[in-house]
């Protein structure tokens, strides 16, 4: 699956701007969300092929967006690919609890936005 | 014992012997030799039959020397051992290892009933000096009616020793308490047993050291600074540096004095609190930097000019190293909460350096130095924590870059040794002094020297130690002073632990055992 469409959830002006212009720059099709309200939404709305989603956001935290789209019996973005990308120190169970229904979990501190692109470019050859 | 205005050591009595011996030997065989010569020569044999006449004397002197030596060596042995015991008895300063009397060479020849008298003799000395104490210790011991005297010196001594803030444990052969004062730091669990609560750091524990000391030591003693007897979210911490004295076969075999050091230590643990707070705050801006720094030297490429580019690479490495040094002190304050968690998977050397390929080479290039890779790609896969091995990598090559010279080369290679996988770290710089050494991998230590002239915290080093060990794995040192340092960080095959890891879900506690080299009780995430 090419990966075309991302949702983007960051509440971080500095941060949201740095990864919207990389990837637009790379030629993906970027929507930006800042608050977990909207993110929700938009991720309801709309059929991404990316989710990348902090933790601490305003209004709905990253883990309960995740939780309300993959937490139910049902699946409801079966299409989409999740990456959490975070700087929060999570405890273990939360953190594990993110991971197992994620596709990726990234500690943004650690990455650059060309590290990122190298990562969404690996969801698009999958091994 | 005659003491001497000349200080005499009983050390010295051997190379005596030894000159005695070998020159009885040279002179005996000599006149053998001699009176062997003129008898053939009475017999004719120098005129008849020169060669017999060579062949005799050459092998009477071969044959001779060769069966005196022996003889000597068999003799002498246990002499020599009697006098190492007694060396080592009396206290002298010596580099030699007592004879250690479960030997089975000694156990077959009846020698160890010799050496343990020895050695038993040399401790019931001792404790004449020690009553007061031990008889305070064994409170009810049905020993014949203590003196009065000496009974209220050993409450008055107990007394005292409750007084101070300092901790006095003593313990026997079984390693039960069989004494403490009020200061000691002491823990009683469900059943009723008392033992010793103190944490020490990574695998250098006292109980480690006393299975040592068990194996081949009569009388040792060892110290250990900045240990402390809780964990950091716990109540009334505190810090010790210890001093354990063992003394084989004694009734107080373990004394362990620890002297309180909490207003000194206290300190800057209170500030690596701070200071781990404080990075997990910087990380939201180190983030911004790197990321702008990324983005916009992408879409500058074509219009900066060389000399722009270098210096858009050395923010990047600037600031690739302060992240790196965050990295260090969030490592290490979750490692001293016991908090640091390894997530081992199959990865290879050279798949763990290519996470960091780039940064290091850019690092190596902005401050002028020539780093070599020499990683081979038939190395055996290793079982490893990629971030965290990448983090200890880069700690390696960033202190190979601070302490050696412009122009510099580093070395990065890697080998198999058995069921280990070693990755070396070789600089041509400053190298250090072997005093150094030992305390390399302290926390917050820095050379006197490099204190001075270098930048840096003092954890690099310290919590490379704790990742390395975490995996299981070994870190050590090799330096020349002047000539330059190799580092060299084992870690163990995949094959060699892959069912540990399985039994475990990977990122359990469990999984990581005690003994050879795994570690217990780190457990936690990075991130």
């Amino acid at each position: 699956m090419a990966i075309k469409t991302i949702l983007m959830v960051e509440d971080d002006r500095f941060i949201g701007e740095m990864y919207v212009r990389s990837l637009k720059k790379s030629g993906y099709t970027v929507d930006w969300m800042v608050d977990g309200n909207d993110g929700l939404i938009a991720a309801r709305n709309k059929t991404y092929d990316l989710i990348l989603l902090d933790v601490m956001l305003p209004e709905r935290r990253g883990s309960d967006i995740l939780e309300a789209l993959r937490g139910g019996t049902e699946d409801l973005i079966p299409h989409s690919k999740v990456i959490i990308l975070t700087n929060f120190e999570q405890d273990d169970e939360s953190r594990m609890a993110m991971e197992k229904k994620a596709d990726g979990y990234l500690i943004k501190a650690e990455i650059t936005p060309s590290k990122l692109l190298s990562v969404i470019a690996q969801f698009d050859q999958p091994a | 014992m005659a003491v001497n205005k000349q200080q005499k050591f009983a050390k010295d009595f051997w190379p005596y012997v030894y000159r005695v011996v070998a020159t009885v030997i040279i002179t005996s065989q000599l006149i053998v030799l001699l009176v062997i010569a003129v008898i053939l020569y009475l017999f004719g044999f120098y005129e008849t039959n020169l060669v017999a006449f060579a062949a005799i004397l050459l092998a009477e002197a071969v044959l001779g020397t060769v069966s005196s030596v022996a003889i000597y060596k068999l003799v002498a042995q246990p002499m020599k051992d009697m006098l190492a015991a007694v060396i080592h008895v009396s206290g002298e300063p010596t580099a030699t290892t007592p004879p250690n009397p479960n030997d089975a060479r000694y156990e077959q020849t009846g020698f160890k009933d010799v050496l343990q008298t020895i050695y038993g003799l040399a401790s019931s000395d001792s404790d004449k000096h020690t009553t007061i104490l031990s008889s305070a210790t064994d409170a009810p011991a049905p020993i014949t009616a203590p003196v009065p005297a000496v009974k209220l010196a050993a409450t008055m001594l107990e007394n005292a020793l409750n007084e101070t803030n300092c901790g006095f444990v003593v313990m026997n052969h079984q390693r039960n308490i069989t004494f403490a004062n009020k200061a000691a730091p002491l823990s009683v669990d469900t059943n009723g047993v008392t033992s010793l609560s103190l944490i020490f750091n990574g695998r250098e524990t006292l109980d480690a050291w006393l299975e040592e000391c068990d194996k081949n030591a009569v009388h040792a003693e060892h110290t250990w600074s900045r240990i402390a007897d809780k964990l950091p979210e716990e109540d009334n911490r505190r810090f010790f540096d210890v001093i354990a004295s063992y003394d084989k076969g004694a009734e107080s075999e373990v004394v362990l004095s620890l002297i309180d050091r909490t207003h000194l230590y206290e300190v800057s643990e209170q500030e690596l609190d701070f200071i781990a707070f404080a990075a997990h705050e910087l990380r939201g801006p180190i983030t911004v930097i790197r990321g702008y720094l990324d983005v916009l030297e992408d879409e500058l490429k074509d219009v900066l000019k060389d000399d722009q580019i270098e210096l858009f690479h050395r923010l990047t490495v600037s600031a690739n190293r302060l992240s790196g040094y965050i990295n260090n002190i969030l490592n290490t304050s979750r490692y001293d909460r016991r908090h640091l968690k390894m997530h081992l998977a199959e990865t290879t050397v050279n798949e763990v350096y290519d996470t960091i390929k780039d940064d290091m080479k850019l690092r190596a290039s902005a401050q002028n130095r020539l780093l070599a890779i020499n990683i081979p790609s038939d190395l055996p896969t290793i079982a490893g924590d990629t971030a965290s091995l990448s983090e200890v990598f880069g700690n390696l090559i960033d202190n190979a870059i601070k302490y050696s010279n412009e122009g510099g080369s580093i070395i990065v290679s890697a080998a198999q040794k058995g069921d280990m996988v070693e990755i070396y770290v070789e600089d041509h710089g400053i190298g250090m002094p072997t005093s150094v050494i030992g305390n390399l991998f302290q926390k917050f230590y820095r050379s006197h020297r490099s204190r001075e002239t270098v930048a840096g915290t003092g954890i690099g080093l310290y919590i490379s130690k704790a990742i390395v060990e975490s995996h299981g794995g070994n870190i050590s040192v090799r330096s020349e002073d002047g000539r330059g340092s190799t580092f060299t960080v084992s870690l163990p095959t995949y094959t060699s632990v892959a069912d540990k890891l399985k039994a475990g879900d990977n990122s359990n506690e469990g999984l990581i055992e005690h003994g050879e080299g795994w570690i217990k009780n780190h457990s936690m995430y990075r991130g």
